[in-house]
């Protein structure tokens, strides 16, 4: 029989905020909406992107808030079922709540050994070992040596990356195993302050870069800020512009993942969730505009100049993050100690997301197998350590990539899709209004109850629909893979589709006993 | 940086910071959580 017991709690408002706040804000934070807006009309790229965060991200953070706490109430802290409660006629609609659980996990599976890289990052700037290298070929060079794709004369093979993917897991581990209030809460409500400490230090240092190079009186920060701001309102016209903004804006606050459906749920009946998610959500924009915006481009600008910064730009996160920026801090004073806070502020913005990640499989096992969290916590271990091992040996062969298209991107917006349809529509958005406003310290505006019906939905349709046309076909049909990783990309799939196949049988095996329970006490 | 540059500056970072401070100053005055 399964055993009746109470489920884990926040311990405090301000710890709940942070947390979500902390899952939000990740490397995309500092590394891709500053390279997005750059590409994409500099300030006018904001339009799209306020558009998209109140009648896309605000509605969307607001319903998996409320869906989460609504699933609470019912001892579920995952979307099969808080999905089941929503619509208990159906037995159908559990198993697209999976997704809630798939994504986060496909998720965490690479996340956790990118996050292990900013450690060692960290710990390279601060030992010297990286810090005085002044040349982008020898920092590229230092990378892919790091990585295990070459052996050079920086590492000989993967063991230092392998080692700090170890420290990392084990930390993740560590902060899950103390639960919600003891591991969660309490690491983010360290890591948060520390993470806007260390930006604003790293902020002040761009702001006060002048210029630098006298012979070179162009290059200057103010210079760098109009890179990233100056208006190219004929952006505006481009349909890719204001699917890059919507995109942003989707990935910045988490929504569409399944994390905050669980971390809202273990908030009470009669919490907040209006003017709490909103306060997560303005903490991802500070994190994310105004110190994500004002740190890498900028700075970038001034030490590589117009002819270059739009290809810098263009590079890639992971170029922009471990070869741009160190270059940038090992030209300023104090080198080592600029890059530890650079990547060690990375790290922060990591850990407090991965631990986030790895909650709604936990909160699974624990609410529909009746297990207790240390149990939870060592399946989830165990199993989640070995998907880990492709993601670290073939990362050269697209493997992140792929795990990254399908758990970071594809099945995002379908599971938001999905939960603001069931919400507004199936649910009903009378009962849905009402159950936003349970408990609530502020009145969500009238229009948005319109907003939530008719226009985030469309939004995501339409979303869904282009992106599933322009970029996503090409993705799925593999046409600009690589010949020889192709065989690599076409495992990855088999192995999600066993992933998920897996998460079926235990959707269905959790209901065969509660039904068996059920009946047994009828 | 171009006077447009920094009209959008400012007014992204007023509009976020007015939106956290009015979030911030409502969640420290009001209840903790049950």
């Amino acid at each position: 029989m399964l055993k009746a017991k109470s489920r884990d709690s926040w311990g405090s408002r301000l710890g709940v905020i942070m947390a979500v706040a902390g899952s939000a804000i990740g490397l995309g934070n500092f590394l891709r909406f500053p390279a997005k807006a750059a590409s994409n009309g500099g300030g006018a790229f904001m339009i799209p992107y306020f558009v998209s965060l109140f009648l896309l991200g605000i509605p969307l953070m607001w319903i998996e808030w409320t869906l989460g706490r609504y699933g609470g109430g019912f001892e579920h802290g995952t979307a099969p079922g808080i999905f089941h409660n929503l619509l208990r006629k159906n037995r159908f609609i559990k198993y697209f709540g999976i997704i809630g659980i798939f994504g986060p996990l496909v998720i965490f599976i690479y996340y956790t050994y990118i996050e292990s890289w900013t450690l060692a990052y960290s710990l390279f700037s601060l030992s010297g070992k990286s810090a005085f290298i002044t040349e982008q070929g020898a920092m590229q060079a230092f990378l892919k040596g790091f990585q295990g794709l070459e052996r050079n004369r920086y590492f000989s093979g993967i063991m230092p990356a392998y080692l700090f993917f170890l420290s990392t897991f084990i930390l993740n581990t560590c902060v899950i195993y103390y639960g919600i209030k003891g591991g969660i809460e309490r690491l983010c409500k360290w890591a948060m302050p520390l993470l806007f400490s260390f930006a604003v230090i790293l902020l002040i240092r761009v702001l006060t870069l002048g210029t630098p190079d006298a012979s070179r009186p162009d290059w200057n920060i103010a210079n760098g800020f109009g890179f990233l701001w100056n208006p190219d309102f004929s952006a505006l016209k481009s349909a890719k512009v204001w699917l890059a903004a919507a995109g942003q804006v989707f990935f910045t606050l988490s929504v569409g993942i399944g994390v905050i459906l669980t971390y809202a749920s273990y908030l009470s009946k009669g919490d907040d969730v209006v003017l709490s998610g909103l306060t997560a959500a303005s903490t991802n924009e500070i994190a994310e505009v105004i110190l994500g915006g004002s740190i890498i481009i900028p700075a970038a600008f001034v030490f590589f100049g117009p002819g270059n910064i739009q290809a810098i730009a263009d590079s890639g996160v992971f170029n922009l993050g471990f070869v741009t920026m160190p270059l940038v801090l090992n030209k300023l004073p104090l080198p080592q100690l600029m890059g530890f806070i650079w990547f060690f502020l990375l790290f922060l913005a990591g850990i407090t997301s991965s631990v986030s990640l790895a909650q709604p499989a936990v909160a699974f096992l624990e609410d529909e197998f009746g297990i207790t969290r240390k149990k939870a916590v060592g399946i989830f271990a165990v199993i989640s350590f070995i998907l880990c091992q492709p993601a670290i040996f073939f990362l050269k062969n697209g493997v992140v990539d792929e795990l990254d298209f399908w758990g970071g991107t594809f099945f995002l917006v379908v599971f938001a899709t999905v939960e603001t349809v069931l919400f507004a529509w199936v649910f009903g958005i009378e009962k849905a209004w009402d159950e936003i406003h349970k408990g609530a310290d502020m009145r969500v505006p009238r229009i948005y109850k319109f907003i939530i019906r008719y226009v985030t939905p469309l939004f995501l349709f339409v979303i869904l629909g282009t992106w599933f046309l322009q970029e996503w076909l090409p993705i799925i049909l593999m046409k600009n893979a690589a010949e020889a990783d192709r065989p690599y990309i076409l495992f990855t799939r088999i192995g999600l589709i066993a992933i998920f196949a897996v998460l079926a049988i235990l959707v269905k095996t959790a209901w065969r006993k509660k039904r068996a329970q059920e009946e047994k006490l009828r | 940086m171009k006077a447009g540059g920094w009209v959008f500056l400012v007014l992204s970072w007023m509009l976020i910071l007015s939106l956290a401070a009015f979030c911030f100053f409502r969640v420290f005055s009001k209840k903790e959580l049950k």
